[in-house]
C-alpha cells in the first residue's frame, strides 16, 4: 500500500494557525470519520490521545504521527495537516510540529506488520526537505498530489 | 573527559544534536586451555617444593602421598566446578558468605589470606633455591671449591621477585594468560623430556618403588607425639602424612578466580579446564615427584636436593654431566617462571579477596583507597607485599619452615566452602547447576549431597589432624586468622554506616571509560560477521540481553550493548530524565551477564536526548543485523516498536545492505519487525 493512496485532497488540512495539538488531532479525526461512518469521532479521539500519553509520536524532523489501532477498521485510514506556523508539541518533548499525519490502522494482529511498515515509510518519506516542500504548497490538492508522487 | 561531536545524524534533525560516545573496556574471554594454564602456573608450581618438604616430614614414602594429594585434587576441582556453576561471583569468600553467613565468610577469608600470603614467600624462596642450586652445580662442574649460600640467595631472590610483582600490581599490569600458556607448554616439554630420560635411567641403572613405611620426624609429629591415639601407623599415620602433603594443593583455588574469564560455552569449558589441570598436575607434580623418589638416592633428597627436588632429578640421571646441567638449567627456567607466577597470583589473589571484603563494607576507607594514577587498591597491595617480604626474611630461606606453616588456610577454607555448598543445596535448591559434585540422592526437590558430605568429612579430618601435627601452621594460622578476623570485625563496626550504604548500592564494576570521537570509532574493532545491538536501560530488566547471550555464537557474532544516557542540558522529558539510572549500575549488570555466558560484549554509552534515535544511529553505524530491546513496563512492547520503526525511518537515508530485524523480548514473548530495504 502506498502512502499517497491513503490521502485524498479531502483529507488534507492546510493550517495557518492552530490552538494546540489536541485540537489538530480532533480536526483530522473528523476528516477521516466523515468517510468512515462506522467510526465514532469521540471514541477514536480518546484512543489516539491515550496513545499520545505514551511514547512520543513526534519526530525531530517536524513530523508528528498520532495513531491508533481500531477494531472497527478493516483497512488503513489517514489524514494530514500541513502547518504554516510550527506548533510546539505539548506532550513533553516540545518539538516543533510542521506536518501532522493521523494514521489509523485495523486492530487485527494480521495488520500489525503492515502498520509498522507504514509508520516506518512515513518517517522515511517525511524528511525535513520534504516537509519544507509541503509547507511551501498552498492548496490541499497540491499536497495530496505531492504525496501521491 | 567527554568530547562532544556533531552527531552522525542521518535525518538532519535537531533532536540528536550531539552524541557523546563512551566505550568501556571490551570484555574478552579466554579459551579453557589458557584458563587452565593460569591455574597451573600456580597450582603446578608446588611440584618444585612439595616433595622435598614431605620427604623431610615423613620420609621416603612421600611420592605416594603427593600422588594421593594430586588424585584428591580431582575432588576439589569438582567442588570448584559446582561452586562456579552457582555463579556467586567472588570465589570461596562469597560462596561461604552466601551459604554460611558473614562470620563464617570472614573466618574463611582470614584463613585463606594467611595461605595466600605464604604462597608468595614459599614460591619465591623455592625459586631462589633452584637458582642457587644451578649456580652451585655449575661451580661444581668447573671445579670450584666453594658453594654459594643457598638460603641467602633464596632470601635475596625471593625479595626481588616479590618487589617486582608488588610494583606490577600497584601499576595494575596484569600478566597475560598467553604468557601462562607458554610457561605451561614449556613445562610440559620439560616434563616429557624428564620422563623419557628418567625411564632410560631406570632401564640402565634399575630402580625400586619408594617404600610405603612412614618415618615421621619429631618436629613433623608436633603435638601428636604426645597423644596416645595419634599413632604413626595405620590410618591415622596415613592421614598425618597426607596432611603434610596437602601443601601440594597450593594454587588450586585460582580456578574460581579465573572462572569469570572463561569463554562460552562456560560450563563445558570450565570442565575441560578442570580436566586439563587435573591431568597436568597428576603428571607434573605427582609423576615427577614420584620419578624423583625413584631415581634420586633418599639421602641426597634429605640433604642436597631437599629444597630443589626436580633439579636433583636432572642431576641424578644417567648421562654426561654437561647434559645434566643443561637439563637442570631448563628446570630452573621453568621453575623460576612458574614459581614467580605463583608469587604474582598470591598477590593478585589476596588483593582480590581483600577487595571482595572491602566491597561488603567490612574494611575501612584506608584499605579501599584507590591509586590516583593506576586505579589499583594500593594500600592493600603494599600491606600484602610488606608482610610477604617480612615472612621471607623471618624464614631465612628455610622452605621447610614455610611449608610447615602452609596449608592451614587452604584446608579450613575448603572445609568452609564445601560446608557452604552443602548448605546451598537446600538454600538454593531451585537454582540450575551446570555441574553437581557426584554421589547425590534425589529427595523431593533436593539433591542430598552424599559425595560432598564425604568430602567434607575427609577435609575436616585432615584439617583437624593437621592442627596437631603442623604446629607452626596451627600457631601461625590460628594467630593470623584470629588477628585478621578481629581486624575485619573491628573495621566493620567502625565502618558500619558506610557498610550499610554500600550494601544498598550493591557491587559496582569498575568501568574503564574511553571517550571516542564518534560511533564509527566505537565500533572500529568489531570484526565478526554478524552484529547484534542490544539496547539496555534497566539493570533489573536484562532478560533480552540474556536471551541474546544464551544463543549467540561467540565466534561469529559481535554483541554491542548500548546504554543511552539522557543529556541534561538538552530539552528532555522530565519523567525520562528522572528515570535515568547510573551507567555503572547498568554496565555492572551487563558485565556480570557477559561473564555468566562467557561471551564478549562491547558496552557502549551514548549521550543523547532520545534513546530510540541513539539506537537507530548506532545500529546503522555498526551495520547490525539485529536490534534487540527489552520491554518497557510503563509503555508496553507495541508503542515501543512503533516508536522504534518511526525513528528508524527518520534516520535511514540509504538502502539497507541486508535485512535488519528489530526485536522486543520479554519473558518468553517477542514482538519483532524486519526491515528489508
Amino acid at each position: 500500500m502506498s502512502l499517497g493512496s491513503l490521502i485524498s485532497p479531502a483529507r488534507v488540512l492546510m493550517v495557518d494557525d492552530c490552538p494546540g495539538k489536541k485540537e489538530l488531532i480532533e480536526a483530522l479525526i473528523r476528516l477521516v470519520c466523515r468517510e468512515y461512518k462506522q467510526l465514532d469521532p469521540a471514541d477514536v479521539t480518546a484512543q489516539v490521545l491515550k496513545r499520545e500519553e505514551g511514547i512520543s509520536t513526534t519526530l525531530d524532523t517536524g513530523l508528528s504521527i498520532p495513531h491508533a489501532r481500531l477494531e472497527e477498521l478493516t483497512d488503513f485510514a489517514a489524514a494530514v495537516a500541513v502547518l504554516r506556523k510550527p506548533l510546539r508539541d505539548s506532550s513533553g518533548c516540545e518539538l516543533p510540529i510542521r506536518v501532522m499525519f493521523l494514521f489509523l490502522s485495523p486492530a487485527k494482529p494480521a495488520f500489525f506488520q503492515q502498520h509498522l511498515q507504514l509508520l516506518s515509510a512515513l518517517a522515511e518519506k517525511f524528511k525535513p526537505e520534504f516537509i519544507e516542500e509541503l509547507v511551501s504548497l498552498n492548496q490541499a490538492d497540491e499536497v495530496a498530489a505531492r504525496l501521491a508522487r | 573527559m567527554s568530547k562532544n561531536t556533531p552527531s552522525e545524524n542521518h535525518s538532519g534533525s535537531s533532536r540528536v544534536k550531539k552524541v557523546v560516545v563512551l566505550t568501556t573496556a571490551m570484555l574478552t574471554f579466554i579459551p579453557f586451555w589458557k584458563a587452565a594454564a593460569v591455574v597451573l602456573c600456580d597450582f603446578g608450581s608446588s611440584a618444585f617444593y612439595a616433595g622435598g618438604i614431605a620427604m623431610r616430614a615423613f620420609g621416603p614414602a612421600f611420592p605416594w602421598y603427593i600422588l594421593a594429594v594430586m588424585l584428591f585434587s580431582g575432588l576439589l576441582l569438582m567442588l570448584e566446578l559446582e561452586a562456579c556453576s552457582l555463579f556467586v561471583r567472588g570465589g570461596a569468600y562469597k560462596i561461604v558468605r552466601e551459604g554460611l553467613g558473614d562470620t563464617a565468610a570472614k573466618l574463611a577469608a582470614s584463613a585463606l589470606i594467611f595461605d595466600f600470603i605464604l604462597t608468595g614467600p614459599i614460591s619465591a624462596v623455592t625459586a631462589g633455591h633452584y637458582l642457587s642450586g644451578l649456580l652451585n652445580s655449575f661451580l661444581e662442574l668447573i671445579g670450584a671449591h666453594f658453594e654459594l649460600p643457598g638460603n641467602i640467595i633464596a632470601v635475596g631472590f625471593g625479595i626481588l621477585v616479590t618487589m617486582y610483582f608488588w610494583r606490577q600490581n600497584v601499576k595494575g599490569i596484569e600478566e597475560s594468560s598467553s604468557k601462562s600458556a607458554k610457561i605451561i607448554a614449556f613445562s610440559l616439554a620439560i616434563c616429557f623430556l624428564l620422563a623419557i630420560w628418567s625411564f632410560i635411567t631406570i632401564a640402565l641403572n634399575g630402580a625400586h618403588l619408594p617404600p610405603t613405611e612412614l618415618s615421621f620426624s619429631e618436629e613433623s609429629l608436633g603435638w601428636a607425639g604426645g597423644i596416645d591415639f595419634m599413632q604413626t601407623i595405620g590410618l591415622v599415620g596415613m592421614i598425618m602424612a597426607f596432611g603434610h602433603s596437602v601443601l601440594a594443593l597450593s594454587g588450586i583455588e585460582t580456578l574460581s578466580q579465573v572462572y569469570r574469564e572463561i569463554e562460552y560455552p562456560k560450563a563445558q569449558n570450565l570442565k575441560k579446564a578442570a580436566w586439563l589441570i587435573f591431568g597436568f598436575a597428576l603428571l607434573f607434580t605427582g609423576g615427577l615427584t614420584f620419578l624423583s623418589a625413584v631415581i634420586i638416592p633418599p639421602e641426597l633428597i634429605a640433604t642436597k636436593y631437599n629444597d630443589n627436588l626436580l633439579a636433583g632429578l636432572a642431576m641424578s640421571m644417567a648421562g654426561p654431566n654437561l647434559l645434566k646441567l643443561l637439563m637442570q638449567a631448563m628446570i630452573v627456567i621453568c621453575g623460576v617462571a612458574m614459581l614467580s607466577g605463583a608469587v604474582n597470583t598470591s598477590l593478585i589473589g589476596s588483593n582480590a579477596l581483600m577487595n571482595r571484603i572491602a566491597e561488603d563494607g567490612i574494611l575501612t576507607d584506608w584499605f579501599r583507597k584507590i591509586h590516583r594514577r593506576f586505579g589499583t587498591s594500593y594500600h592493600i597491595i603494599h600491606l600484602i607485599a610488606a608482610v610477604q617480604v617480612a615472612v621471607i626474611l623471618l624464614s631465612r630461606g628455610n622452605v621447610y619452615l614455610l611449608g610447615e606453616a602452609y596449608a592451614f588456610g587452604v584446608m579450613w577454607c575448603f572445609v568452609f566452602e564445601v560446608s557452604a555448598i552443602i548448605r546451598l543445596r537446600w538454600k538454593k535448591a531451585a537454582q540450575k547447576r551446570d555441574f553437581m559434585f557426584p554421589l547425590n540422592i534425589k529427595y523431593e526437590n533436593y539433591y542430598v549431597p552424599i559425595g560432598l558430605i564425604l568430602l567434607c568429612g575427609a577435609l575436616v579430618t585432615v584439617a583437624c589432624v593437621n592442627l596437631f601435627t603442623k604446629q607452626i601452621a596451627t600457631i601461625a594460622g590460628l594467630g593470623f586468622t584470629a588477628f585478621l578476623f578481629a581486624v575485619f570485625s573491628l573495621s566493620e563496626r567502625l565502618n558500619a554506616k558506610r557498610a550499610n550504604t554500600m550494601f544498598e548500592e550493591g557491587y559496582r564494576e569498575r568501568i574503564n571509560a574511553e571517550t571516542v570521537d564518534d560511533l564509527k570509532e566505537a565500533f572500529a574493532d568489531l570484526d565478526r560477521s554478524h552484529r547484534i545491538l542490544v539496547a539496555v536501560k534497566d539493570p533489573e530488566n536484562l532478560y533480552h540481553l540474556e536471551e541474546v547471550l544464551g544463543k549467540a555464537n561467540a565466534d561469529e557474532t559481535d554483541v554491542i550493548v548500548l546504554y543511552c544516557k539522557p543529556v541534561e542540558n538538552i530539552l528532555y522529558r522530565q519523567d525520562m530524565r528522572s528515570a535515568a539510572i547510573d551507567e555503572q549500575e547498568v554496565f555492572t549488570a551487563v558485565i556480570l551477564l557477559a561473564e555468566k555466558y562467557g561471551l564478549p560484549v562491547t558496552p557502549v554509552l551514548v549521550h543523547s536526548n532520545d534513546a530510540y534515535y541513539a539506537m537507530a544511529q548506532a545500529a546503522a553505524v555498526a551495520d547490525a543485523e539485529e536490534v534487540v530491546m527489552g520491554v518497557s513496563g510503563r509503555h508496553g512492547a507495541n508503542p515501543q516498536i512503533e516508536r522504534a520503526v518511526m525513528t528508524w525511518g527518520a534516520v535511514k537515508d540509504q538502502e539497507l545492505k541486508h535485512p535488519v530485524t528489530l526485536r522486543i523480548l520479554w519473558e518468553g514473548r517477542e514482538v519483532s519487525y524486519r526491515f528489508t530495504r
